[in-house]
């Protein structure tokens, strides 16, 4: 066992422990084998480990302060990537049977400008099956384990990479959001997770789900790491005609400036949305009460149509989704069907083959609704009702810099829990809003179930490009709270 | 097919014909949406990338170069210029199609409500049976002149999209599918910028048809969107066609016919299909709507063996590119730049050179033609234009036809033609001799006062050399002098012919004949 606790250091300590020469690049990489080693067993957080690549990349460091070089923002950092990104000499999955073969042709921009700043790649994370899911019990290759408590589900889709951060296993990890997949499991695993702004981020190399929603986002245990990583791989991007050239600021510098002054709304209407907890509930009132202890002037708001939400999600979403799994047809890579008897008979059987079910049922659904006859009564409707949404957020934001409400209407559930998807599908009802509006949003641990033990967490939400703001925000309430979940298990090992 | 059964057809029925004409823009340097070369051929899957190739996570970045120039094939066109615009995706599954999804447009394609103006002449004309012997001015527009007439063809929409990959089926016979073991897909050409413009059901002949499509070649390669070469697939035009009794108000349905790789092709499988429908009706059969397939060996359509579907493509707009806004002055910019189009250069060339309405028609159809006229001119003077063009329409074209080749790959250049005209028009060679020029430097690439010198061609007209050669001529001759003084005067082309033999086909003609008749009388 490595003397490196990677749990107890925040990547900015460890890019800086590496500077200073108190250990190497290679012993941060060994140290996050080595826990994963004692871990991942019991957690599942990764599906494929690439220590070639992270120990060249560890190499690549140790030699630059070798050399004199000042190392970069996250040199020598530990980091999970998320298995729908692309990474030459990885396999990129998506946690599929479909792509189970298949490997990446070339990099993601947002894995490549991580990797550019000193990043060390430990692993792919596990996911929801094409990140259609909220447990990461839809992945083909088995379910992410929270590691607060084994039993229950590390939120999705980006499970495993929440997990393996709340296990300490990497200090950071790259997650992707299309209607929560990187907030709700930062809240069920009690870690940092942010989802920037729609086009702060290249989407170019992640494999789409809803092209329209979806962005990638960095996972850490402390805001200012989320911060670190944001930096990195911010910015616009020739191969992604949705990437912003809005320009990118540094989400670290203003951190400490705390949250006085700040204009702060809670989101009363949706606090009280049926099946929301007690305590989850009364935890966002007790966080009003800390930004306004801090000095920030504290209000309240509505989002009337963000209660049409979900259902205009799941039909903007899985049609997205329809069209962009077309290509997933076995002819010129993934899963194909064995001994077709034409090309259509390929096509049905390789998909048939190659999909879930909760894949073969977004499918299904997007197709409907783009169905001739069904255009205007679904998919119309549903762009209508994100319109709404959008003209809601765009009022708060004129009264609000940053907006409350709880990242999950309940803690981290127990596998096999919610059975029925449409159960499922209300875990996002606070995250989703936000991907059809576009905005920025933070989900920051705000306490502990009095009764389960398990995180919660905290969605402060941010107008566009405005990450700065969230962030400083996010900074504030993490001091105040002083607030560093470490999970059971982690807390066992380390002692 | 005969031409009068054609005709015969189109006497009791009306046929109404919409054409689909694919583009490729090959004047951009890349693909729609990436970044790989726009080229024809290639070993296949040569000129792919992931995003060309629909790999997981790629995207699609427009190309605004391929942009511009539809707007400005809108702008030629007449076309409206949309200020606000969008690609859809159009979704089917086909192994053509790396993402099972095509980029193209729906609702707003960048150009609509465009029209081209055609003229028919020449047999054409008979396939207009409704207008007789009486060409009316209302619709079609007669162009007394010649006895042709000129008609006003719609354009719905010109949308941009991306072109698909090309499969090759193996096993099977001539690369069919029918019989074939399996496929490859080779993805070279996906992602080619595809224009697509959609004409009204304005066309009502097949002649009607092929000038139409021939306009629009004529005005992509004066604009030089496009080589819009029907061999190599860079312009591929589908015929929508249906046929009703003359006089009724309902269409008919309509077939669609594809694979026609050439005008002549595209004349021939419409006319072919108006009869087909029209016999099928006649025997009081009904028209299936269906997807025919022109078989260019056979010269006939058969349908698709595929059980036709109705395509329910799903469209809805494309989310990894955001909508575009068009500014008015940019459009404007555009518009200014456009090149003279064939139509005005035809007149141009009728007003400023005197050329014959057919002679500058034809050079002007074909922009490489105008491009070669226009040099020449350049170099021999507006005032010699008309020999310029006989050349270029007679011996030039015979060889380029003879030689099988485009004029820019002709060995004789403008300026060789120029050069050519020149010696001709300044007397220095005669007619005949300068066809032999001709030939030697579309052999050799000579230039051909090169030639003439070496040849020691040059023409004689100094009008005393001339008379001593007749003088001794005559004396060599007397008999048939005499024969000619008596009344034979016939004769003098034997003079003249015996002249020139001693010239060695240097004299000038014109002189030659002069100096035969004064001296013989």
């Amino acid at each position: 066992m490595s003397v490196i606790d990677l749990s107890a250091l925040s990547a900015r300590q460890v890019r800086d422990s590496i500077a200073l020469g108190e250990f190497t690049a290679r012993e941060a990489a060994e140290a996050a084998y080595a826990r994963i080693e004692a871990l991942d067993g019991d957690v599942h957080a990764f599906l494929q480990l690439t220590p070639e690549l992270a120990f060249a990349a560890a190499d690549r460091v140790d030699m630059a302060r070798a050399a004199g070089n000042e190392l970069p923002p996250l040199a020598g950092v530990p980091a999970g990537i998320k298995d729908n990104m692309n990474l030459i000499g990885t396999r990129t999955t998506c946690g599929s049977r479909m792509l189970e073969n298949y490997e990446s042709v070339y990099d993601c921009t947002a894995v490549r400008r991580l990797l550019d700043v000193g990043a060390l790649p430990i692993g792919k994370c596990n996911m929801d099956e094409f990140a259609f899911g909220s447990s990461t019990e839809n992945s083909a290759y088995g379910p992410t384990h929270n590691p607060w408590d084994l039993e229950r589900v590390p939120g999705g889709s980006s499970g495993g990479s929440a997990a393996c951060v709340a296990a300490g296993m990497t200090s950071i990890s790259l997650g992707s959001d299309t209607g929560g997949s990187i907030r709700q499991p930062g809240a069920l695993t009690g870690t940092v997770a942010l989802k920037p702004t729609y086009g702060r981020v290249s989407r170019y190399g992640v494999v789409a789900f809803g092209s329209s929603l979806d962005q990638i986002g960095p996972f850490g245990t402390s805001v200012d790491d989320v911060a670190l990583a944001l930096e990195a791989i911010s910015g616009a991007d020739t191969m992604d005609a949705t990437s912003s050239s809005e320009p990118v600021g540094s989400y670290t510098d203003g951190l400490d400036q705390g949250a006085r002054g700040l204009r702060v709304g809670i989101v009363r209407d949706m606090l009280e949305l049926e099946g929301c907890g007690a305590e989850i509930r009364a935890s966002v009132d007790l966080a009003a009460e800390t930004f306004a202890a801090l000095g920030a002037e504290v209000g309240e708001v509505d989002l009337p149509a963000a209660r049409h939400g979900l259902a205009a999600y799941y039909i903007i979403g899985p049609a997205e989704a329809s069209s962009n799994l077309a290509r997933f047809d076995g002819i010129r890579y993934g899963h194909r069907a064995a001994d077709p008897a034409d090309v259509l008979d390929l096509y049905m059987r390789s998909r048939a083959e190659g999909f879930g079910p909760e894949t073969i049922r977004r499918i299904m659904l997007g197709t409907y609704a783009l169905s001739a006859g069904y255009y205007d009564a679904y998919y119309g409707q549903a762009q209508k009702a994100r319109t709404r949404i959008i003209e809601d957020f765009r009022a708060a934001f004129e009264r609000f810099d940053v907006l409350l409400t709880p990242t999950t209407p309940e803690v981290a559930f127990r596998f096999g829990e919610k059975s029925d998807p449409y159960t499922m599908y209300l875990n996002d009802v606070y995250t989703i809003p936000v991907n059809l509006a576009g905005n920025c949003a933070v989900s920051v641990p705000s306490g502990l179930c009095s009764t389960s033990g398990m995180p919660i967490g905290l969605q402060i939400i941010g107008d566009y490009f405005a990450e700065a703001i969230l962030l400083r925000a996010a900074a504030a309430f993490e001091e105040a709270t002083g607030f560093d979940p470490i999970p059971p298990l982690v807390g066992s090992l380390n002692s | 097919m005969a031409k009068d059964r054609l005709t015969e057809v189109l006497i009791r029925y009306e046929a109404v014909i919409g054409l689909e004409i694919h583009t490729e823009i090959t004047a951009v340097n890349t693909k729609m949406f990436c970044g790989c070369p726009v080229a024809f051929g290639g070993e296949p899957n040569t000129r792919v990338c992931p995003v060309c190739l629909g790999m997981p996570g790629a995207l699609p970045v427009p190309n605004e170069a391929a942009i511009e120039w539809t707007v400005i094939a809108g702008l030629a066109t007449e076309c409206d210029i949309a200020l606000w615009s969008q690609f859809h995706r159009k979704q089917y599954f086909y192994p053509d199609m790396p993402k099972d999804y095509q980029i193209s447009q729906y609702d707003l394609p960048f150009c609509s409500g465009g029209f081209v103006d055609i003229e028919v002449d020449g047999d054409g004309v008979a396939e207009r049976a409704d207008l007789g012997g009486a060409l009316p001015f209302v619709g079609p527009e007669a162009v007394p002149e010649d006895g042709g007439y000129r008609a006003r063809i719609g354009i719905t929409r010109i949308h941009l999209e991306e072109d698909t990959g090309k499969m090759v089926h193996v096993g099977g016979s001539e690369g069919r599918i029918a019989g074939a073991t399996h496929s490859l897909v080779d993805f070279n050409r996906a992602g080619t910028p595809l224009m697509e413009l959609v004409s009204e059901p304005d066309i009502r002949t097949p002649e009607e048809a092929r000038r139409f499509a021939q306009k629009l070649r004529s005005i992509w390669l004066a604009l030089g969107v496009s080589d819009c070469s029907m061999e190599e697939g860079s312009m591929r035009v589908d015929a929508n066609v249906s046929v009703r009794l003359r006089g009724a108000t309902e269409l008919g349905t309509k077939s669609e016919v594809k694979n026609m790789n050439s005008f002549k092709s595209l004349h021939d499988a419409i006319a072919y299909e108006i009869v087909r429908q029209a016999d099928l009706l006649d025997a009081g059969g009904r028209v299936e709507q269906e997807t025919r397939h022109w078989d260019a060996g056979a010269k006939r359509t058969s349908g698709l063996r595929s059980k036709e579907e109705a395509h329910d493509y799903r469209y809805f707009p494309e989310p990894d590119m955001v909508p575009f806004s068009f500014e008015l002055a940019w459009i404007d910019a555009l518009a200014e730049k456009l090149p003279e189009l064939p139509d005005a250069r035809r007149d141009r060339y009728i007003a400023e050179f005197g050329l014959p309405k057919h002679d500058a028609a034809a050079l002007a159809a074909e922009h490489a033609l105008a491009c070669y006229f226009e040099e020449a001119v350049a170099l021999t003077g507006a005032d010699r234009a008309r020999p310029v063009a006989n050349w270029m329409l007679g011996d030039l074209a015979a060889h380029l036809n003879a030689a099988g080749i485009e004029i820019v790959a002709s060995r004789v250049t403008a300026a060789m033609l120029a050069e050519l005209v020149g010696l001709i028009e300044d007397g220095t060679i005669s007619g005949k001799q300068a066809k032999e020029v001709f030939a030697e430097a579309a052999s050799t690439g000579d230039a051909p006062g090169a030639i003439v010198e070496a040849r020691g061609m040059k023409q004689v007209s100094d009008t005393s050399a001339i008379e001593a050669v007749v003088r001794s001529v005559i004396d060599a001759h007397p008999d048939e002098a005499a024969s000619y003084r008596g009344g034979k005067v016939g004769l003098a082309g034997f003079f003249v012919g015996q002249v020139m033999r001693e010239m060695r086909g240097q004299g000038n003609p014109a002189v030659v004949n002069e100096v035969v008749r004064r001296l013989l009388e």
